[in-house]
């Protein structure tokens, strides 16, 4: 029978992949952080670009440095995003793992990893519109209401509110004599 | 908490360390400080029997109403 919660159990093991994930973005971040760097460095001296291609939609697109630039800043800080959420679960799955899962700091974790969610959705149609104004015609593809995007918004939410009732039961129980 | 504890004046009365109570009942020390200090939230029956046991008393000498505004849980939680 495999376990859900406690030491070696499938909280532990979801644990060590959200540690490796957790370790593969901070390396992704900081290089997208560096190459964003690098282009906006590089898009105040056009010559050093003039050779770089990129292609979107069908287009080319040359010499764009701050366009460059600001779709990798984007880039960044949607791995910072991904990162925050990676983080938060981890730090729930090693109170999962403990075996104490209505530990009280979770219900903050949930609310941020919800409102990350909820900021990263945004953010794609920020994006969206913002590139469809820089670069037109390079959007094709409308950014349609991602309905599972703010389902699992909401869904965390609610578990949010769930797991402050578990942490208000756990002190209750805690102080039942 | 409207609820008072009245277990150190029982105890006093007894001539009984918490220790000893605690091993009677077999409730710890730490739980039983909890109670005592009237920071618990809830008593069980069975550890009321327990105590009524031990101390020879009853509940009522145990715990006393106070009229007063109920503690918030929440409000006991860090962060």
């Amino acid at each position: 029978m495999v376990r859900a919660l406690g030491p070696a159990s499938v909280s532990s093991l979801l644990k060590i992949i959200l540690d490796v994930v957790y370790a593969a973005l901070w390396i992704g971040f900081v290089a997208l952080g560096l190459m964003t760097l690098a282009a906006l460095l590089l898009s105040l001296n056009p010559d050093l670009l003039a050779d770089i291609t990129l292609t979107a939609g069908g287009e080319e697109i040359r010499g764009r440095g701050p366009v460059v630039a600001g779709g990798l800043f984007a880039a960044t800080l949607y791995t910072g995003g991904v990162l925050v959420i990676v983080d938060r679960l981890r730090r729930i799955f090693s109170t999962l793992t403990a075996g104490d899962p209505f530990h009280p700091d979770n219900v903050t974790r949930l609310r941020v990893v919800g409102l990350m969610l909820a900021m990263l959705e945004v953010g794609r149609y920020g994006v969206w519109a913002a590139s469809a104004w820089l670069l037109p015609g390079s959007n094709e593809v409308e950014p349609n209401l991602s309905l599972t995007a703010w389902f699992s918004v909401l869904v965390v939410f609610v578990l949010a509110e769930v797991f402050r009732e578990g942490a208000r039961l756990r002190r209750e129980a805690e102080l039942t004599i | 908490m409207p609820i008072r504890v009245l277990l150190d004046r029982v105890l006093l009365e007894r001539r009984m360390s918490l220790t000893e109570l605690a091993d009677r009942v077999g409730v710890t020390i730490a739980n039983l400080s909890i109670l005592k200090t009237g920071k618990a939230r809830a008593v069980r029956f069975s550890t009321l029997a327990a105590l009524c046991r031990e101390l020879d008393c009853q509940p009522g000498d145990l715990l006393y109403y106070e009229p007063g505004p109920a503690d918030d849980l929440d409000e006991d939680e860090p962060g």
